[in-house]
């Protein structure tokens, strides 16, 4: 999942490095802020735990295997602010010591996988737990839902910062958004099956470590009042409404037009690709495109499948669901 | 079973009716008494599980019972007594000056990348200026035998390297007491032997909990035998090591060193 | 020889060099030819080894290309292919940058430059924790699982596969942070008030 330098555009990177450095740069304040003595190892040690954990393989098929991102794990055991800054950490030093993902992309990738997946999908937990209670069932159901609503919104936003990264003139991104929604929809139900068995395994060993989220949280609420109930609905809603977005994102073709003249009114959209192109591609003009069948079909599949597979599992790895859950089906799936 | 032969005053360690249990659990330690007099070498034995890391650790006021939201028995009695100078909490900063810890697993311990800063760690936060901290370092490294080891990384010694590594830097801190948790488990002759050599040059107090009953012969005055939490027996070492129904009776093993002395205890 | 720059030079050239393989546009060859050129001399004065920078390629190239191929395949067209090239050719500059980085600067060393340009403490004592314990965790990992594999007698189903290996996930994660808590431990029993102290290591103890 990690994007690497190139692939976005400078002025995206810059946009998404500034917004992740603001939320980084919170994280660490309300870090700061919490210290207690224990803070600094704990959070350490989790962004160490999260750049081995990623070292675990799960296979898919024969050379194919996906690993745990990591966001929502980190935050139910160290909350979401170390989670975030756990996190931010993991994708630098993956960077510093082994060139994985790129630096300036980092900014985009830290929106992604620490902001997104720790805030975002520490909020999505304790919004569906609002529903379910704080019960062993209530955490394992929430993270499962979290950790997939996460990286689908993800892929949503990375959508949109590679759509504002290209000019979109001749490109059909439509296409594009089939492939990559379809590709997270697979990376978040593993995400959700991952994290959903290691939080339950973890409850059953030694629930005190994900129940400190829970005082976490209260110390939360004691310090900011109802405000940080809010804020984590709306952040909750956020997230959902990233990863319905993400589903309709390939058939926003009309909407194309509008944010097409919008950016290169703002003189964005052609800032890539100056200059001459050379002759000798001219050959691959009308080349057919063969994914273009496919597309509706695809994130039908991979849109309804995908939301129904994890609810499944949710609900499989809470054995029997509370009388609340069409309620938050109706939240989450939301098409 | 216990006996204070020592007075209090000349005492540097003071263990008083010692209890403590992990909240809902049951009982670690029970009714724990004993002293070290300065200088004296103390060797903790028992089986594993008798409760030896944890006595250890209360010397270093480093159990919950001594931090500010523990929910337990609280007495008014200082119950472990340092220097004169009890283990409570407004004195847990001097306490733990004092007392220097060496951790069982050596990974613990060495959290800084580099060994200058792990060993500059302890100075550091004593407050001492940046010059006498470097000063220390250099000191306490010489004094463990790895002078010039500085600029190594933590993660690049070998297992005896980092446990010496990990004195140099409760040495930095110029304790008086030092409380060692299985400093010998998995070391290799030679270094086992190097570590004996640095502890006997040590001149202030200290209390080492292991199952290498050999070293306890070499280097210990007195001996604890702490079983199941509570103190079955203390004395000189070799009366205690040479006692076989007692050893036997706490799952122990006369050394072969005190064997054929005392064949029959 | 880049090993012994200064290290705020090797991070800013480092730098320099991405934002160039990043921004340079594909259509102008010479420009291409030119920044490639440098990162090549830059490997070659680093005595990086060729056959292992392609080694590290060859595992880098098959996810960018799969995300750069989506373009040419949903359009018809040489913008498609052009994007195309323009996503591989920065994305194949970029890593040699970072790849170059690496191999010239241990991370202790970018941990201190890091200091010196005032990165927050906290960020950086988390850091050099993170990076101190990721290797022992590694080892850690590594033991469980071949202590896994040894009481593996047949080939199990891909759902035994997840659960065992997220399971090992899960145990890693409680002795994680048992760990922490003996660090924390640690920690205080050399005098930790939460505060990070820091002072730089004397010259000639330099490597």
């Amino acid at each position: 999942m990690h994007i690497q330098d190139g692939v976005l555009s400078p002025v995206v990177c810059a946009a998404t490095g500034a917004i992740a450095l603001g939320a980084v740069s919170y994280s660490v304040h309300r870090l700061k802020q919490s210290v207690a003595d224990r803070t600094i190892p704990l959070t350490g040690m989790m962004a160490a735990l999260v750049f081995a954990g990623q070292m675990v393989n799960f296979p898919i098929g024969a050379p194919v295997s996906g690993h745990l991102l990591g966001g929502v794990l980190a935050a139910a055991v160290v909350g979401p602010w170390a989670g975030c800054v756990a996190m931010t950490l993991v994708l630098f030093v993956q960077w510093a010591l082994f060139s994985d993902g790129g630096l300036f992309s980092l900014g985009a990738n830290v929106l992604h996988m620490a902001v997104i997946g720790s805030w975002g999908g520490h909020a999505v937990r304790l919004f569906v737990q609002r529903f379910i209670g704080d019960s062993h069932k209530g955490i394992v159901i929430g993270s499962v839902i979290a950790a997939w609503a996460s990286v689908m919104a993800a892929a949503a936003l990375f959508c949109l910062e590679f759509r504002m990264s290209w000019p979109p003139s001749e490109i059909d991104f439509s296409k594009v958004f089939t492939l990559m929604v379809s590709f997270h929809s697979l990376i978040g139900l593993g995400e959700a099956l991952i994290t959903g068995i290691a939080i339950s395994f973890v409850l059953n060993q030694r629930p005190e470590l994900v129940a400190d989220a829970a005082s976490v949280r209260q110390a939360d609420a004691s310090c900011v009042g109802h405000g940080s109930a809010i804020t984590s609905t709306l952040v909750a809603g956020l997230v959902f409404a990233l990863a319905v977005a993400a589903f309709l994102s390939p058939f926003a073709s009309s909407f194309d037009d509008g944010l097409e003249s919008a950016l290169s009114q703002m003189g964005i959209a052609d800032f890539n690709l100056t200059g001459r192109v050379p002759g000798v591609l001219e050959g691959y003009e009308k080349v057919p495109v063969p994914i273009a069948a496919w597309q509706t079909f695809a994130v039908s599949i991979a849109g309804i499948g995908g939301t129904l597979a994890v609810f499944v599992l949710a609900w499989l790895l809470g054995k029997a669901l509370p009388a609340a859950t069409p309620n938050l089906n109706s939240e989450a799936a939301g098409e | 079973m216990t006996e204070s032969t020592v007075t209090s005053e000349s005492s540097a360690v003071r263990v008083e009716r010692l209890s403590f249990r992990y909240p809902g659990g049951p009982d670690v330690l029970t009714d724990i008494s004993f002293t070290i007099a300065p200088g004296e070498i103390i060797g903790l034995v028992g089986p594993s599980g008798a409760g030896k890391s944890t006595l250890l650790q209360h010397l270093n006021g480093l159990l919950p019972s001594q931090l500010p939201n523990f929910v337990g028995h609280v007495s008014n009695v200082p119950h472990v007594v340092i220097d004169n100078l009890p283990v409570a909490r407004q004195t847990i900063a001097e306490v733990r000056r004092r007392v220097g810890f060496l951790f069982q697993d050596p990974d613990d311990q060495l959290f800084c990348p580099t060994v200058f800063e792990d060993v500059a760690f302890g100075p550091l936060n004593l407050g001492l200026s940046d010059d006498e901290a470097r000063q220390r370092v250099r000191d306490s490294l010489a004094s463990v035998g790895l002078a010039g080891y500085e600029p190594r990384s933590t993660l690049r010694l070998s297992l005896g390297e980092r446990k010496r590594v990990c004195l140099a830097g409760v040495f930095a801190c110029q304790p008086s007491v030092l409380a060692l948790d299985e400093p010998f488990s998995s070391l290799d002759p030679r270094a086992r032997r190097t570590l004996i050599g640095i502890l006997k040059r040590f001149p202030g107090s200290q209390i080492i909990a292991t199952h290498d009953l050999d070293v306890v012969v070499d280097l210990c005055h007195r001996v604890l035998l702490l079983d199941a939490g509570q103190l079955r027996a203390a004395g000189p070492t070799a009366d205690i090591l040479s006692n076989a129904a007692l050893m036997e009776r706490h799952g122990l093993e006369v050394p072969w060193r005190l064997r054929g002395e005392h064949t029959n205890g | 020889m880049c090993h012994r720059w200064p290290p705020l030079a090797k991070l800013f050239a480092a730098i320099a060099m991405i934002l160039a393989a990043t921004c340079v546009p594909i259509a102008h060859g010479p420009l291409v030819g030119i920044v490639a050129c440098v990162i090549f001399f830059a490997h070659t004065l680093a005595r990086i080894p060729l056959a292992y920078v392609a080694r590290r390629l060859l595992f880098f190239w098959p996810p960018l290309f799969l995300m750069a191929i989506s373009l040419p395949l949903s359009q018809a067209g040489q913008k498609g292919w052009l994007m195309f090239m323009t996503i591989l050719v920065r994305g194949t500059l970029s890593f040699s940058t970072a790849l170059w980085l690496v191999n010239v600067m241990p991370f202790d060393q970018l941990l201190a430059t890091l200091r010196r340009l005032r990165v927050p403490d906290v960020l950086l004592a988390i850091l050099s924790l993170m990076y101190r314990f990721l290797f022992v965790l590694w080892d850690e990992l590594d033991r469980m699982r071949t202590a896994r594999a040894a009481r593996l007698f047949r080939k199990p189903s891909l759902w035994a596969t997840w659960r065992s290996a997220a399971h090992l996930l899960g145990r890693l994660l409680i002795r994680a942070l048992d760990r922490a808590d003996r660090i924390h431990g640690a920690m205080l029993a050399r005098g930790w008030d939460g505060r990070s102290r820091w002072i730089e290591q004397p010259r000639e103890d330099r490597p």
